[in-house]
């Protein structure tokens, strides 16, 4: 069992006396799901965020598949870890000019150096996975969410990443668009992908994650398996979250 | 009531439209006295340039209102077309030479250079020169380095703060103290880098305004897929961000060409020069208003043809559009 990500002790405030991140400690192991959630403003956003660099920590540390960040935020240790953890947002954020096939294969043609055919030829392939090979050559504003999103996570795939980080991946979408995406993220979890999940699909943490983190006010409240968060969560606040939901 | 008096208006209105035309056309067609435009068209065009080279300037005009004519009417497929900006980027190198000599081509000094010749030329060299430097101060602007940034506001501020002509003078006189002893720049060049210089402020903001509209989260997306701050830039936010800001800079590009004419104050000898020392030969004297109306035509037609490319660089780079 070896640890993907180990964090000790994680602190982030973004004005003085308010902590997204209060003390977060936690490990997610290689190949398991890890699914957080928790109300909004709870930090578990900033959580994963913090996992590739994309915020700066005040104090602790973070071991991400060996490198180290901490409050110094070294630039180089940054980008070494980005090239190795693939992240999915929850606005998709392609790149608006550029073809479907030209969103996937840029980063591995820019930073990888690998040659365009080569990358074309993955891009396709990852493409065909998704299920969407019949759009590479159009542009993002002539897809529907659902399949914007599959393309953001084939562009994540495209770099061979060892850990993938979703951050509210279908929270944006139609209700009907949700699905496609989830099925996907199953498809990779049962690959065996290391995968960290902030999502509020209930049905999906159920059946795809192997643990449930479960976050307030900056704090890690409680980790279960997900059998027991939703049938018997040991704390108060989880259980007043999951009424809620449910 | 209401309606008598519409009608009385619009036949008013249109009496009066009638007789304008009328007198416009009349006077076009026979008042106007032709001969100081019809005599002098070599010169309008070309202005002093030598008699024995002038095919040169002359081969450079009929190039641009070719390609112009390929890119707006010619095939939409093929290699003509997928050339096309290869073949646009030669026309300034292509030019200078034409007009400078060199390379085999007899040297011609610049105050020889004069017309539409000089006036296209000072256009597209102070475009291909202003460009770079404000998108360099735009993104100077919003750096992160409170130097630069400084820097480039101040820049910006104080070059849109100063009229044109005042820096187009300070580009005469100042310049040459800059340079080192024995090195010596043209009236021309002086002119050009004064008039980039300037327009480069103007462009910084309309960059800027460009990037401002680019989401941080696009910039987000290229540094998690591991791209460097510069590739982020270079691939991802400055070419959204020049689509965004094209069609302010077609304007800058279409009052660069209208501000050439300021040159003549300069001496420069290019389209309104030369029609200024027409106007001073005897033999046409008082015909102010045909050089004038004839003029306006002239920069009609060619910032007609440039916002009709730019309107066409538009289209093509919309993905939804070309695609």
């Amino acid at each position: 069992m070896t640890v993907a990500i180990r964090a000790i002790d994680l602190v982030k405030s973004y004005s003085p006396g308010q902590r997204a991140l209060d003390g977060v400690e936690l490990e997610v192991i290689s190949g398991e799901v890890l699914v957080v959630m928790g109300p909004s403003g709870s930090g578990k956003s900033t959580l994963i965020r913090t996992f590739n660099g994309l915020e700066t920590l005040d104090s602790g540390t973070l071991d991400v598949l060996g490198m180290r960040l901490d409050a110094s935020h070294d630039e180089r240790e940054v980008r070494a870890i980005r090239q190795r953890v693939g992240m999915v947002f929850q606005q998709f954020n392609l790149f608006p000019h550029l073809s479907i096939l030209d969103n996937i294969t840029l980063a591995p043609i820019k930073v990888k150096k690998i040659t365009p055919s080569l990358a074309e030829k993955r891009a396709v392939e990852l493409l065909e996975q998704m299920g969407i090979a019949e759009q590479a050559r159009k542009f993002p504003a002539q897809l529907s969410g659902g399949q914007q999103q599959r393309v953001a996570i084939a562009r994540a795939l495209a770099l061979d990443p060892e850990v993938m980080l979703f951050d509210e991946p279908t929270s944006a979408l139609d209700p009907e668009r949700v699905k496609e995406v989830l099925d996907a993220m199953r498809q990779l979890a049962a690959g065996g992908m290391t995968m960290v999940v902030v999502t509020h699909e209930l049905a999906f943490a159920r059946e795809v994650a192997d643990r449930v983190m479960f976050m307030d006010q900056g704090k890690v409240v409680e980790t279960s398996d997900p059998e027991t968060f939703f049938s018997q969560a040991k704390e108060e606040r989880s259980r007043r979250f999951l009424r809620q939901m449910m | 009531m209401n309606r008598i008096l519409d009608r009385l208006l619009t036949v008013l209105m249109l009496a009066l439209l009638g007789w304008a035309g009328f007198s416009a056309v009349h006077w076009l067609l026979f008042s106007a006295d032709w001969s100081v435009v019809t005599n002098n068209l070599p010169l309008y065009a070309l202005g002093g340039y030598p008699l024995d080279q002038r095919w040169r300037p002359l081969v450079w005009i009929a190039l641009l209102i070719v390609m112009t004519a390929v890119t707006l009417v010619g095939p939409r497929q093929g290699w003509l077309r997928q050339g096309l900006p290869a073949l646009w980027s030669l026309m300034v190198p292509l030019g200078v030479v034409l007009l400078a000599g060199g390379l085999g081509l007899q040297p011609v000094p610049t105050r020889a250079w004069g017309g539409f010749s000089l006036t296209l030329l000072l256009t597209v060299c102070s475009a291909v020169l202003s460009l770079p430097a404000g998108v360099l101060l735009a993104l100077g602007r919003r750096s992160d380095l409170p130097v630069l940034r400084l820097a480039s506001s101040a820049y910006i501020e104080v070059m849109r703060a100063v009229p044109l002509i005042a820096v187009l003078f300070f580009g005469q006189l100042l310049i040459p103290l800059f340079l080192p002893p024995g090195l010596e720049l043209n009236r021309v060049l002086r002119a050009v880098i004064a008039f980039a210089l300037f327009a480069a402020a103007y462009i910084a903001e309309d960059v800027r305004g460009g990037l401002q509209a680019i989401p941080p989260t696009q910039t987000e997306a290229a540094a998690v897929l591991g791209l460097s701050p510069f590739q982020s830039l270079r691939l991802v936010v400055l070419p959204q961000a020049l689509r965004i800001a094209l069609p302010a800079l077609t304007n800058q590009a279409v009052g660069l060409l209208q501000n050439t004419s300021l040159m003549a104050i300069l001496g420069l000898v290019e389209l309104l020069g030369i029609s200024r020392s027409l106007l001073a030969n005897p033999a046409f004297i008082g015909r102010y208003l045909e050089v004038y109306v004839w003029l306006a035509a002239v920069y009609w037609l060619g910032c007609t043809a440039m916002a009709l490319l730019a309107r066409h660089l538009e289209i093509q780079l919309d993905p939804l559009r070309s695609s």
